[in-house]
């Protein structure tokens, strides 16, 4: 890494240890969502209490991440790409930290749909693919970070619309079996919190993505692009 | 040393000499001139081949070292053979580190050589599959940047011996892993990473086995037990009323008996030790005898047809008979009333082909590569009902493969299945002996 004028061995380990502590977190989230997935498929309640202890452990990371970062700028004055690293780092972690939430989330509503009697939706499988793609956003995005690789997050960025496509489609479905018996309504608007929430998760691994860009070249591609004619007809983030 | 102090004297005397004799001839200035001139010329020859020496260190590589007359050439040839030396040594050090990168390359298991800052140094093939790492490209990054599972920074920071860490890398369903972290060196680390993928299923496979067993067999004893129960209590049972339980519970111990003759079935035929008995048989009697025994099960409710060529078959006839036997019985089991099955006995390509086709309610495609399985049931409550045990492709399965037949089963939902057993050439013949 090329420093600019900062040039002690301990201010080096404190950048690393902040993006270490923020990767690490980053797989902690990942295992949550990993499991609040297959709480939604299985139904098995005792990983969903599994999934509500990680959030305490999640919640603890982002306060301790949080702390390291703004001593780091209170006592080094960062400039240039450490600045960029602590102010990237310290977005990604508001963007794990919700997606826990979502994680979460997911559990709870796979807790009503699996305790609920009365007509299933067969959307477990699309459900599952979707929330697997989610995952492999967020994983790559983990994998970019630690790398510091650009490239890969740009690739990152522009595969989000596949989630939002999975998305759309599961809510097409949805409204079919909504429509054939209204029975089904209780289940399908929470499937439709759980699609949410799995779509939600890949618009916070490509936050993550695109901080990854901010730190290595410095420019902001947040809201560029893409993303600006995907806000028109969606609701967007 | 003493080569190049003799050279320089004898050059002083010479100059010495010229200077004299110059000196003789010219007088004292002409003398003096050529000493000045011979000890400059001296110094410019040093200085020549000081000059080709600070130029060849500077690029040594592919030159070769300059010819230079007296003590200067022999301290270049000195040069030039440790130079040589030096280099054939180090070939000899890259050959011999190739050597153990490649042995390491090769090695199955993953291998990571971590610093002391668990900065990743080298990692083989394995370990980049195993754990998404990137080779050159991840040197120098933190491991525990890239393997971001829950319990691994704590796990690889202690690097206690013989601890390991049994994980599955997030986002891979296919892949077991098992971790053990090394110190070595001056504070080095090796992490190593096994795929326990087969032995992970291995395991599940028994652990599931023992429960579907103790499982199959729990109903039909609950329900002898339920029905044992009720009689006991009654006082005064009245023989008439008794009969239907009794009924019900003698088909159920009949149905844990069949369960328990297969597994044993089962484990003799699974067990190595036990060698197959070879025997030649004729195809016909032994597809017309299957045949006959389909027919008493399916008592007229389906028409049941062989089209046998005439050839034998060389085997144990006990095995083979249980799992034509089965193959047929399934057919029977999962054909609906007035449904046809066939029995062939055809050669193709030398090899014997048996085949069962029916026109049952077939088997949808994801359930096929799992047919095989030990109680692996497409719809649990319906195959209980027809009376079958859950184990008899198991056991079409390892009869055929002592056999060194396969199994291959085609089959539309809906429209019906064919199930044929491919024996390979030299297990038949194609004419019957006798018949």
């Amino acid at each position: 890494m090329p420093h600019s004028e900062h040039f002690s061995k301990q201010y080096d380990s404190d950048l690393e240890d902040v993006r270490s502590r923020v990767l690490q977190m980053g797989g902690v989230v990942e295992a949550q969502i990993l499991a609040a997935i297959e709480c939604f498929s299985s139904g098995d309640t005792e990983r969903m209490t599994e999934v509500t202890d990680t959030e305490l452990r999640v919640n603890a990371y982002e306060v301790d991440i949080d702390d390291l970062c703004v001593h780091i700028v209170a006592r080094r004055q960062p400039a240039a790409r450490d600045l960029r690293l602590i102010m990237g780092v310290s977005k990604a972690v508001t963007d794990l930290e919700r997606m826990g939430d979502e994680a979460e989330k997911i559990t709870r509503m796979a807790r009503l749909i699996h305790e609920r009697k009365g007509p299933q939706i067969p959307l477990q499988a699309e459900v599952r693919r979707s929330g697997d793609l989610a995952v492999a956003q967020l994983r790559r995005a983990l994998d970019a970070m630690a790398r510091l690789d650009p490239d890969e997050a740009e690739r990152i960025i522009s595969e989000d619309a596949l989630i939002d496509t999975e998305f759309r489609g599961i809510l097409r479905q949805l409204i079919t079996f909504m429509m054939e018996d209204p029975r089904t309504i209780s289940t399908a608007l929470e499937i439709i919190w759980v699609a949410k929430a799995i779509e939600r998760i890949g618009d916070h691994a490509k936050n993550i993505a695109e901080q990854v860009i901010y730190i290595v070249r410095g420019t902001d591609v947040r809201h560029t692009g893409k993303e600006r004619r995907r806000s028109a007809t969606d609701e967007g983030a | 040393m003493t080569s190049a102090w003799t050279i320089f004297l004898l050059r002083m005397i010479a100059i010495a000499l010229l200077a004299l004799i110059g000196g003789a001839l010219f007088g004292l200035t002409g003398g003096l001139a050529l000493a000045c001139a011979g000890l400059l010329l001296v110094v410019m020859s040093h200085v020549a081949n000081l000059s080709r020496l600070q130029a060849w260190l500077k690029q040594p590589e592919g030159k070769s070292l300059p010819d230079a007359w007296g003590a200067w050439g022999d301290a270049f040839i000195a040069l030039h053979r440790l130079r040589r030396d030096e280099e054939m040594q180090r070939e000899r050090i890259v050959a011999d580190f190739e050597v153990f990168s490649q042995a390491a390359e090769a090695y199955p298991d993953g291998l990571v050589f971590l610093d002391a800052d668990d900065r990743i140094l080298w990692c083989n093939r394995a370990a980049e599959s195993q754990l998404g790492l990137h080779g050159e490209a991840d040197k120098g990054l933190l491991i525990v940047n890239l393997v971001r599972l829950p319990r691994f920074a704590e796990f690889i920071a202690n690097a206690r011996p013989g601890e390991s860490l049994q994980c599955r890398p997030l986002g891979r369903k296919d892949l077991d892993l098992s971790l053990e972290a090394l110190r070595f060196g001056k504070d080095r680390k090796l992490l190593i990473s096994f795929d326990v993928t087969q032995i992970e299923r291995a395991a599940t496979v028994r652990r599931d086995f023992v429960a579907n067993v103790s499982h199959e067999l729990r109903t039909p004893l609950t329900v002898i037990a339920g029905f044992l129960e009720h009689m006991l209590s009654e006082p005064d049972p009245d023989p008439a009323a008794s009969r239907q339980p009794l009924e019900i519970m003698d088909g159920q111990a009949r149905r844990m008996l069949s369960l328990v003759d297969d597994l044993l079935v089962l484990s003799r035929l699974e067990s190595e030790g036990h060698a197959l008995r070879e025997e030649t048989m004729d195809v016909r009697d032994l597809v017309f005898d299957v045949a006959d025994e389909a027919r008493r099960l399916s008592a007229g409710r389906h028409s049941i047809t062989c089209e046998v060529q005439p050839g034998q078959l060389k085997g144990s006839r006990e095995e083979l008979r249980s799992a034509f036997s089965n193959l047929v019985t399934n057919a029977v089991r999962y054909t609906p009333e007035g449904g046809r099955i066939v029995l062939r006995w055809a050669l193709r390509e030398g090899k014997g082909v048996f085949s069962v086709e029916d026109s049952g309610i077939g088997i949808a495609e994801e359930h096929l590569p799992r047919m095989t399985e030990r109680f692996y049931r497409v719809d649990r409550g319906r195959s209980r009902e027809t009376g079958g045990t859950g184990l008899g492709l198991s056991i079409v399965k390892h009869a055929l493969l002592r056999h060194q037949a396969n199994l291959e089963i085609d089959s539309e939902l809906g429209v019906g299945s064919t199930f044929r057993a491919y024996f390979p050439a030299w297990r038949v013949t194609p004419k019957g002996g006798a018949t």
